[in-house]
């Protein structure tokens, strides 16, 4: 038991530790801010290794065995290229779950329950939770107090068209 | 033989030539259009009839995972959700979102104005500004109507009609009406079309500009999503369900370059976030 419990540790800190490490989708420019027009420090080639240290909007700040800086956070996918392997295991993290708390999840507890196909194609109206649900939501005027205590400013902008 | 088919297919031009002069020269044409525009007039579900269905809808997905019992997730969920509904075309619709109580990663909408988002999914982000691009998605199959015409395309017509010409009364015990509850459920089995998820991504990633988050926060989920195990059983419906993450990261990646550039300095409110989910348990990291 104490070992699986090891296990599962090395496991989590393993994951949370690979979560960091990505690679580059297409020649990336490392810049010495997070901005378009700072100054341009180096340039990686696609599916270069990279250290993910840091995000702000839409950069990441990265460390290469040779350069520090901010990419552009889409020229990143996390995970190793080479063996396109994915990181992160929330299936032990789960369980890890589990063993800190001492409890499940209400939906192992309620069993027969789930975001499942099955259950989505045999489907069980739950009148009570939608009258629950009616309780939580919330007025034009509510939306726009909790937008004012953040300083949430409405901009302009208009739909994207598709890519070409 | 023929000459027998001649004669009837010169009787039959003439009287309806004839028919056509008694009417007072009706375009037939014109008249024909009118008839196959009221047949679709039918097929069209109004606002009431998409408010029902989608009740019907978000009834069964509360079926299927309970709300998480937190009033005050709930709460914030709802007020990031409502004013983002105030940046779009359909501010008035009641809007209502919900976080199930779910280790599955995934969101859902039903029609009218109902959103749905797992404690997994939550529990994969980092800031409001992420919160917020995940409900504008959502917000925006249901300002587009995807989901309805998606139930739409896999009923019979018939079905349609039925329900869409039925007056408003009585409807828990209306075949049709239930019928369409359950393919619409089904949807969320299915999924929607490709091209509505990549739509539905442009939109998201706008709507949360203008309601004056950081632009990035749709993009940042699906990269950390992507960063996931593939094979992990709590990605499962959403990875059946949706176009690769991959590729909409790369659509994202060419509409949004130089575009947003402007709106990277608003607020992400990462901090307020983490200040709601701190104590739930709901984030692992």
């Amino acid at each position: 038991m104490r070992l699986l419990l090891a296990f599962c540790l090395s496991c989590c800190i393993f994951a949370a530790h690979s979560a960091e490490t990505a690679y580059t989708v297409r020649t990336t420019e490392v810049k010495a801010k997070p901005f378009s027009d700072a100054d341009t420090l180096s340039s990686l080639p696609e599916k270069s290794r990279v250290e993910v240290l840091e995000r702000k909007s839409g950069w990441m700040q990265i460390k290469t065995d040779s350069t520090k800086g901010w990419v552009k956070m889409l020229s990143l996918r996390f995970g190793d290229a080479a063996a396109q392997k994915k990181s992160g295991d929330s299936g032990l993290g789960a369980l890890f779950n589990v063993a800190a708390t001492g409890g499940s999840g209400s939906t192992v507890s309620t069993g027969v329950r789930g975001l499942s196909e099955e259950n989505l194609k045999n489907p069980h109206p739950n009148p009570q939770a939608m009258k629950e649900l009616q309780r939580y939501a919330t007025g034009k005027k509510g939306a726009q107090n909790f937008a004012k205590s953040g300083k949430l400013a409405m901009r302009q902008i208009d739909y994207l068209p598709p890519a070409k | 033989m023929n000459r027998k088919l001649i004669t009837i297919v010169f009787l039959c031009s003439i009287s309806s030539s004839a028919l056509a002069f008694d009417f007072g020269n009706i375009d037939l044409g014109k008249a024909l259009g009118v008839l196959q525009k009221t047949q679709q007039a039918s097929t069209d579900i109004d606002e009431p009839k998409e408010l029902e269905l989608g009740a019907g809808i978000a009834s069964n997905l509360l079926g299927a995972a309970p709300l998480l019992k937190n009033q005050r997730v709930q709460k914030y969920v709802n007020n990031v959700g409502m004013w983002l509904a105030l940046q779009t075309e359909r501010p008035d619709l009641p809007w209502q979102f919900g976080v199930l109580d779910d280790n599955d990663v995934n969101a859902f909408a039903a029609p009218g104005g109902y959103i749905f988002v797992t404690r997994g999914l939550l529990a994969q982000m980092r800031s409001e500004a992420e919160l917020a691009g995940v409900l504008a998605h959502e917000m925006s199959h249901i300002l587009r109507k995807h989901y309805l015409e998606a139930i739409k395309k896999g009923a019979r017509t018939g079905l349609i009609a039925e329900f869409a010409g039925q007056a408003l009364e009585n409807r828990g015990a209306d075949p049709a009406f239930q019928k369409l509850v359950g393919a619409g459920t089904e949807v969320y089995a299915r999924g929607l079309d490709k091209d509505d998820e990549f739509e539905a991504d442009r939109m998201g990633v706008v709507i949360a500009t203008r309601a004056g988050y950081d632009p990035w926060g749709l993009p940042a989920v699906l990269q950390t999503l992507q960063g996931m195990n593939a094979q992990d059983s709590s990605l499962a419906l959403l990875f059946k369900t949706h176009p690769a993450l991959g590729e909409r990261l790369n659509l994202l990646d060419r509409l949004m370059t130089g575009q947003f550039d402007e709106f990277e300095k608003q607020p992400d409110h990462a901090p307020r976030f983490m200040g709601v989910m701190g104590k739930t348990g709901i984030l692992k990291r």
